[in-house]
């Protein structure tokens, strides 16, 4: 995921274009989900298993490699009141979710250092590709063990 | 001086909108459009191949792409002299009209109908019916989990709100239906698209992907599916609510605006593009019993930055003169949004605008049996009738194309203009889901010396300009009941029923906000 003229926040879109260079076996999809929003749910929900990469603002410092499940993070902002919010991909997830069994997800960061306009990444960003493919790699192999399958977010059943 | 409410952002799903409102005796006095986030993308493209054009103008925004690489490939197809063949238009006319179909959809059930539905009224269906029992139950359970989003949060249900049981469970039903239907939707536009998100076959003089029989055949069959859902559900679902609970809002014309409509014309429904689906045309100051349209001139077109945060320019500039140097100093500034006006007049554009232009049968109708007005249910009617218009015409369309392939010397790009002129200028017009959309760009040395984009919603979201006129969405707040200061639900009706899009896409997860535990890997 990603805006690939907003420099380091088309990070995921970046890595994306890398992945697509490798050959994986047939059972793994790369897609380039760019800034599509309801596109996306289309992806979400024909996986058996997610690893999404994006941009993360996590505070840490630019280049800093973030991992966790989705269930680790909770798609409401705390002071939420009456205004509406515009969509974040984790409520992409959660209206997929309205209608299918969504997979596990797993979502890979990378803290981004400028999101200026732009289209190259900032070099601390891009020399930790390699490190996010590797992350991505591991991920697909245990996927691919067969041992983390499953649909842990059903929410399309009461 | 009235009480003053900011609603920030205003848009359920796509945003960065604000609104400022005053409130004096429960109805708007003054309002002010503001879009927070500086765009100004078109500075990536100077100095690049004018050809990259169409895939960069794509991802300026998460929700329209596709429609910013028709503009573009527009804009290249005049400046490269480029003559695309039926084949290509037809292709990219198809693309499009898929685009339409999900867009419209999404607009009136994932972003707009929450606002006229009492949604707890669910819980009280006591009907027999398995599949809603089975909605109602799914609905109930997330409530009682609190995990509601996207169908929370909300704004209070006013006495407009639809609270029967049965008809709140059935448009629930709809809105988990359309969600299918709107993959479907993409799924159509993939086809021709060649990849998506972010389709990349619209090029200039055409498009790069050459169909076979089997596609237009899966075309068809999806484009079936799609019909049926606009016809004997989306339809039905605006007309009922619209001349029902809502007349009326409908009938006071709440969120009419200036009334004057601006539509550049678009999609080709012949080879030498004399007959155009939606024709070009201006209405200043509608009067429905006797709608005069004058014919449009790009040329009428600028744009001021006299309430925008840009650099101060003596005089409102054309678009092929138009540049994007911030002042974030001015005080008299309130918005990154310029104000383009035709003629010096604000304009609407969309598909109220679009019907209105047509002189369209089926709204004049709605216009004449139920005595609606311009306005907010004037305007998702006229969504929803166009939807079917253009379903309609993606037959004709299919039909053209299948007949068209089997001819000899079939083409779907002009490849003699694939390389660009040395010098050259082009604009490209079309008319997207959410209204006008013009591309203007200029060339020199094979290169992009200028390129200006002004998008649907930047004429409707429009600032005040030198004249002190407001933009549309502003002067369709002005008299708009506001009982409630706290619970402005028909400010946001007007400002929804536009279906803005602002989104430039910056979509970081905060982990902040979002609640993330520490997960760092390195």
């Amino acid at each position: 995921m990603g805006n690939l003229l907003l420099s380091d926040e088309g990070v995921g879109v970046h890595v994306a274009q890398r992945l697509m260079e490798i050959d994986f076996p047939p059972e793994v999809e790369v897609v380039d989900g760019g800034t599509d929003g309801f596109g996306l749910i289309n992806v979400f929900l024909r996986a058996d298993r997610l690893i999404l990469i994006d941009a993360i603002k996590g505070g840490e410092e630019p280049g800093s490699i973030y991992l966790f499940e989705l269930d680790e993070c909770r798609p409401f902002p705390d002071d939420y009141k009456t205004s509406l919010h515009q969509i974040s991909i984790l409520e992409v997830i959660n209206l997929s979710g309205l209608i299918g069994p969504l997979p596990r997800i797993t979502i890979i960061g990378v803290e981004p250092k400028s999101i200026q306009m732009g289209m190259e990444l900032s070099p601390e960003i891009e020399s930790k590709i390699p490190r996010v493919i590797q992350l991505v790699k591991e991920e697909v192999q245990a996927a691919l063990s067969g041992s983390d399958r499953g649909s842990l977010h059903d929410m399309s059943q009461p | 001086m009235g009480k003053r409410i900011t609603i920030d952002p205003v848009t359920r799903i796509e945003g960065h909108l604000k609104i400022e409102i005053e409130i004096e005796n429960g109805k708007v006095k003054d309002a002010w459009s503001s879009g927070t986030m500086a765009r100004g993308f078109e500075a990536l493209l100077l100095g690049r191949d004018p050809r990259d054009a169409s895939y960069v103008t794509s991802r300026f925004c998460g929700v329209c792409f596709s429609v910013h690489q028709m503009a573009s490939a527009r804009a290249l197809d005049a400046a490269f002299g480029a003559k695309v063949p039926w084949g290509g238009t037809l292709l990219r006319n198809l693309v499009m009209g898929a685009e339409y179909i999900y867009d419209h959809m999404v607009h009136f059930y994932h972003l707009s109908a929450l606002d006229y539905l009492d949604i707890m009224a669910i819980a009280k269906y006591t009907g027999k019916d398995p599949e809603l029992n089975k909605v109602r139950d799914k609905i109930v359970s997330l409530i009682q989990r609190g995990d509601t989003f996207p169908l929370t949060p909300r704004y209070e249900p006013d006495e407009f709100c639809v609270k029967d049981p049965d008809v709140v469970i059935s448009a629930v039903k709809h809105y988990l239906d359309a969600l299918q239907m709107q993959i479907k939707a993409k799924n159509m536009g993939v086809i021709f698209g060649g990849r998506a998100p972010h389709y990349q076959s619209i090029v200039v003089g055409g498009v790069t992907m050459f169909p076979d029989i089997n596609q237009v055949a899966r075309f068809h069959s999806m484009l079936d599916e799609l019909a049926t859902f606009v016809n004997e559900v989306y339809i039905p679902d605006v007309i009922s609510f619209g001349m029902g609970p809502l007349l009326p809002l409908a009938r006071a014309g709440l969120g009419g605006g200036h009334q004057n409509y601006l539509c550049c014309g678009a999609f080709e429904m012949d080879e030498v593009g004399s007959k155009l689906l939606f024709q070009p045309g201006v209405i200043v100051g509608l009067n429905p019993v006797e709608i005069k349209i004058k014919p449009f001139n790009p040329q009428k077109i600028t744009e001021s930055v006299h309430s925008s945060w840009y650099k101060k320019e003596s005089k409102p500039k054309h678009p092929y003169d138009g540049t994007q140097v911030f002042d974030l100093e001015r005080k008299d500034a309130y918005t990154f949004v310029k104000a383009p006006r035709y003629n010096n007049l604000p304009m609407e554009v969309g598909p109220l605008a679009r019907a209105f232009v047509d002189k369209d049968a089926t709204l004049l109708g709605l216009v004449k049996d139920y005595g609606v007005k311009s306005g907010v249910v004037a305007r998702h009617a006229a969504r929803a009738i166009e939807t079917k218009k253009i379903v309609d015409a993606m037959y004709y369309w299919c039909d053209e194309l299948t007949a068209a392939m089997v001819k000899p010397g079939f083409k779907i790009h002009d490849t003699e203009h694939w390389d660009p002129p040395a010098e050259g200028e082009g604009t490209g017009f079309f008319e997207p889901p959410r209204g006008c959309l013009g591309h203007w760009i200029r060339i020199k040395d094979k290169k992009i010396a200028n390129y200006q984009a002004i998008v649907p919603s930047t004429w409707n979201a429009s600032p005040r300009d030198e004249r002190g006129i407001r933009g549309q969405y502003e002067e369709s707040l002005i008299g708009v009941p506001v009982p409630d200061p706290e619970n402005p639900i028909n400010v946001v009706r007007v400002i929804r029923s536009f279906d803005p899009c602002l989104a430039c896409a910056i979509h970081l997860i905060d982990p902040k906000t979002n609640g993330v535990r520490k997960f760092l890997v390195e």
